[in-house]
């Protein structure tokens, strides 16, 4: 089994190994994850525990790299090695949610102390032969597969809902199970095997070396602050006329500066209709790419190669002059929630059986179909704070929107018409900017009602509590419900 | 002449037919059919006027006179009658319509359509069943089904968002909503407007014959509708907050309409006690001495139309007061994006190869069936908002025909337009008027609103009405604007 395993693998990679060499594949562990996702909508309440499995391969420091969705909301996960029958425990160290990765230790890092890490290789080029390795659905060993590096280009990572990075296609099988495995290109890693398109047949997407060398180099300090954001949208600047207003002759360079995110390190030293020449050191087309490594890219690559922190070097032409500027690169928070997020369960405070928490794109997931019918105004309303407002009117954005999610039924709060999934305006006059203003606004207040106003202040929906009743009620509703805290801020 | 005498006979036929009512055989002397072509908006090629065919019910009510739903006449091209489900088809006349009320009625001006013909008669009493019958033509023969009576209840009609009341029958027949009459003991007691699996909804007679009455009269001034919003005053601590003590009942108001007088309208927090002399309980409805329950809303109509008086006891902080409230008229052009246009056809703008249109529900439904699912979300937001930065109406980028003067715009659609040259754009109007004075730089300067989508887009000034004309002809577009 062995020798023929190595055979079809010398062919694939086309290497021949010495005898004393380990074969790659010794490398490639299965990882399998007992995770609990929590309930965003009762937030102190998780799903019951799901069993997946995933792929990962053993790196420098007897680590082991994977996909970050392979191990999110894990609460246990095993480590099986190539043809071992022991299960070993292990840890996440790092977890990259926005590109999905994920670095783990074994409880014993000394039980990987013969294995030999694999090597990093260059990006493929497009047409090349890739192999996948890993454990995929419908069987128990480790499977390979051949394809060819389809195209290469900016894409989204489904993990996280809201970032785009370097992603490579290829027609080799990616199936659930791959996620987090190898793909070689000769004995060397090309890339880290991660998402499909549902109903796209042969059609499967890995991370590209340079977002793992990214990913690696961010967590070296310790601590993982994620990819940089520079808050622009470029346009492509094709049109004749355009492109005379703005003083450039049509020679196919240059990408327009459409808009900035306020507050954001490019609006420091970007104005709307800049034209980018070149960031980065790489010249920026008129379509908005880059020519990188053979490809053409989009132009947000040259912006996520540096570090959090990092400058990067733009050229700019405005009114008629060529400028260089640094832009400070930052890993943005701001569209946190708006994002799919991990490991961290919600916050929450509950009050006479009301429960808040906050808006997010992973409480939106609880109304099901994400095909939505925005005809509900509450869900539209909700969709349009998280999703929009911080573009339209910046100035009207709370840190952490509030939701009412629900409420445990009780005689103190059984005449509520509103039963739940409604932004939360005010409470007693206090404008509810994040979680904790719900707990100030209540707990603070001494007269002798709550009053809670829902939805934006031309829409608003009134609701009122007895004050010492729902105080009163508190301990009981929490009790009558199996609810350890009332809070998780 | 002969059309004179055959309607004098006619209306002796009608008169006796008030009191004589058909019985249940005869209604194929009652109950004809109507064939309508209409033009069908095209969301993304607005030029176009594709038609469409549908068949529905109507009703002889009176000398000339056949009743039917609204729906489908509006953009009528071609309706035609048939009477006893078989035989010729006679051209026909819309003579009245009302998308607001759902109601029409129809003439034929050939005499020979109305012999044989008699009236039916529109029920005074209410009925609530339990079982009524249904009747409809069905492959040329007259087909009379059971249904079972359901409810009433106070919703938009079909084709508007002025309030009325409805009844609801549950029937184990498909394809209903095609103005079917419901009747019982020879009387008919509504007409379908539409169904949802079993449930099936329907005209009240009475809600019909006063909307009819009032048409005849002269004096339907069309339905109105309360402007301002309120919830349920079911919560007793919310009452006692804005100063109501006792037992649950009213409407608690929660966002004013358009009037900001306190005197003439009601304002937020203000809790709605009793509507025209009827108590407002604590789910906000009162009890309506011919329907039972229903909602406050269903007082806007039922004794008024838009323009009229309705007295609102309110109880505002400490005091309670009562306050003559104007109905406002239901009118598609007051909202932000329209539900339906009608009495036009679709006007876009095409220039330098953009198409632009005003943004309608008619746009967003080019979504297909399940358009609020598919259609852009932030179109379909604007449904939500109050009128934007003092604009009543928005215009929308709604395709761009390639050319070589939008070159790189290819993907630019979908986005609303805030100013054009500088000028705030609300209507097609505005935005003809905007592209008469280009920039300094000689180019025509397109911003967009706020949000994720394309910012701004120029187009060159000099070459914008060439370009157009070849857009035009290129694309087989009839003209580069209707208005």
């Amino acid at each position: 089994m062995w020798l023929a395993a190595l055979v079809l693998l010398g062919c694939a990679w086309g290497v021949t190994l010495r005898a004393e060499e380990a074969p790659p594949e010794q490398a490639v562990v299965q990882i399998l994850t007992s995770s609990q996702v929590p309930d965003f909508a009762s937030p102190w309440r998780f799903e019951p525990v799901m069993r997946s499995s995933g792929t990962g391969f053993v790196i420098a420091g007897r680590r082991i790299l994977t996909n970050a969705h392979v191990i999110a909301w894990a609460k246990q996960i095993l480590v099986r090695r190539y043809q071992d029958p022991r299960l070993l425990t292990a840890r996440v160290v790092f977890a990259g949610h926005d590109c999905d990765l994920a670095v783990l230790e074994l409880e014993e890092p000394a039980q990987l102390a013969d294995v030999k890490p694999l090597q990093f290789g260059e990006l493929p080029p497009v047409q090349s032969t890739v192999v996948t390795c890993g454990y995929p659905a419908g069987g128990d060993q480790m499977s390979f597969t051949r394809g060819v590096v389809s195209r290469i280009e900016v894409q989204p990572y489904a993990h996280a809902g809201n970032r785009a990075l370097l992603a490579v296609q290829t027609d080799a099988a990616i199936n659930p199970g791959n996620s987090g495995g190898p793909v070689f290109q000769g004995d060397k890693v090309v890339g880290v095997a991660f998402q499909g398109i549902p109903g796209l047949q042969n059609a499967g997407f890995f991370i590209p070396p340079e977002i793992v060398e990214h990913f690696l180099k961010d967590i070296a300090d310790g601590h993982y602050d994620g990819f940089p954001q520079a808050g622009v949208t470029l346009e492509p600047l094709q049109n004749p006329a355009y492109r005379r207003v703005l003083g450039l002759v049509d020679d196919g360079r240059g990408a327009r500066v459409d808009s900035l995110r306020f507050g954001g390190p490019a609006a420091q030293v970007l104005r709307p209709d800049d034209v980018l020449l070149q960031a980065g050191g790489y010249p920026v087309g008129s379509d908005g790419m880059i020519p990188y490594q053979r490809n053409r890219v989009a132009v947000g690559v040259a912006f996520q190669q540096p570090q959090a922190g990092e400058a990067l070097r733009l050229s700019v032409f405005r009114e008629s002059r060529t400028l260089e500027v640094d832009i400070k690169m930052e890993a943005y928070a701001g569209d946190r929630l708006a994002g799919r997020q991990y490991d961290e369960p919600p916050r929450y405070f509950i009050y006479a059986g009301l429960i808040f928490t906050p808006l997010s794109a992973n409480y939106l997931e609880t109304f099901g179909d994400p095909g939505r019918d925005y005809l509900w105004k509450g869900l539209a309303e909700l969709t349009y704070q998280l999703y929009h407002l911080d573009t339209e009117a910046p100035g009207a954005v709370r840190p952490e929107p509030v939701v009412l999610s629900g409420i445990l039924p009780h005689a103190v709060n059984a005449d509520l018409a509103l039963r739940g999934r409604v932004l939360v305006n005010r409470i007693n006059g206090v404008r509810i900017e994040r979680l904790e203003d719900v707990r100030r606004a209540l707990l603070e207040n001494h007269g002798a009602r709550h009053l809670i106003e829902f939805n934006t202040p031309e829409h608003g929906m009134l609701e009122a509590l007895d004050r010492a009743a729902a105080s009163a009620a508190h301990a009981e509703i929490l009790r009558t419900y199996g609810i350890v805290s009332d809070q998780r801020l | 002449m002969k059309l004179l005498r055959f309607l004098f006979r006619f209306a002796a036929i009608g008169l006796c037919a008030g009191a004589v009512l058909p019985a249940q055989s005869e209604w194929e002397h009652s109950l004809v059919s109507i064939e309508v072509t209409s033009k069908v908006y095209d969301a993304f090629q607005p030029w176009n006027d594709p038609t469409r065919a549908v068949r529905k019910h109507g009703l002889v009510i009176g000398p000339g006179e056949v009743l039917t739903t609204a729906q489908n006449l509006p953009t009528h091209t071609l309706v035609r009658l048939q009477k006893g489900g078989r035989g010729r088809w006679y051209d026909a006349r819309v003579t009245w319509w009302d998308a607001q009320s759902n109601l029409a009625l129809l003439t034929a001006d050939s005499p020979a359509f109305w012999e044989g013909l008699q009236a039916a008669s529109l029920a005074e009493a209410v009925s609530r069943g339990p079982d009524f019958e249904l009747i409809r033509w069905r492959d040329g023969n007259l087909e009379e089904r059971r249904v079972e009576f359901g409810q009433f209840t106070v919703g938009e009609g079909v084709l508007g968002f002025a309030p009325h009341v409805q009844m609801e029958v549950a029937a184990d027949l498909s394809g209903l909503g095609w103005a079917e009459p419901i009747m019982r003991e020879g009387r008919v007691l509504g007409l379908t407007t539409h169904s949802n699996g079993r449930v099936c909804g329907v005209l009240p007679a009475a809600f019909i014959r006063r909307v009819l009455a009032a048409h005849r009269a002269g004096t339907f001034t069309g339905l109105g509708y309360f402007d301002f919003t309120w919830q349920a005053g079911g919560n007793p601590e919310l009452l006692k907050e804005l100063g109501l003590e006792g037992p649950s009942r009213g409407g608690v108001v929660n966002r004013a309409g358009h009037v900001t007088d306190p005197e003439k309208a009601p304002q937020p927090r203000d809790i709605i006690l009793a509507v025209d002399g009827f108590e407002v309980d604590s789910e906000g409805d009162y009890l309506d001495p011919d329907f039972g329950h229903l909602v406050l809303e269903n007082l806007a109509n039922r004794a008024h139309f838009a323009g009229d008086t309705v007295k609102l006891r309110l109880r505002r902080g400490a005091e309670e007061r009562t306050i003559d409230y104007v109905v406002p008229k239901a009118r598609f052009t007051d909202e932000l994006v329209p539900r339906e246009v009608f009495g036009t056809p679709p006007v876009y703008l095409v220039t330098g190869g953009l198409v632009f249109q005003p943004l309608t529900q008619p746009f967003l439904r080019g979504w297909g069936d399940e358009w609020r699912k598919y259609a852009p979300f932030r179109l379909q937001y604007y449904q939500y908002a109050d009128a934007h930065d003092h604009r009543d109406s928005l215009v929308v980028l709604t395709g761009v025909l390639p050319d070589a003067i939008n070159l790189g715009y290819q993907d630019a659609d979908l986005s609303v337009l805030d100013r054009v040259n500088g000028r705030s754009i609300a209507t097609l109007t505005d935005l003809a008027e905007a592209l008469k004075t280009a920039s300094p730089e000689g180019v025509h300067r397109f911003e967009f609103m706020r949000g994720h989508n394309l910012q701004r887009l120029l187009l060159d000034a000099a070459t914008l009405d060439e370009a157009t004309r070849r857009v035009v002809e290129h694309y087989g577009l009839p003209a580069a604007a209707r208005f």
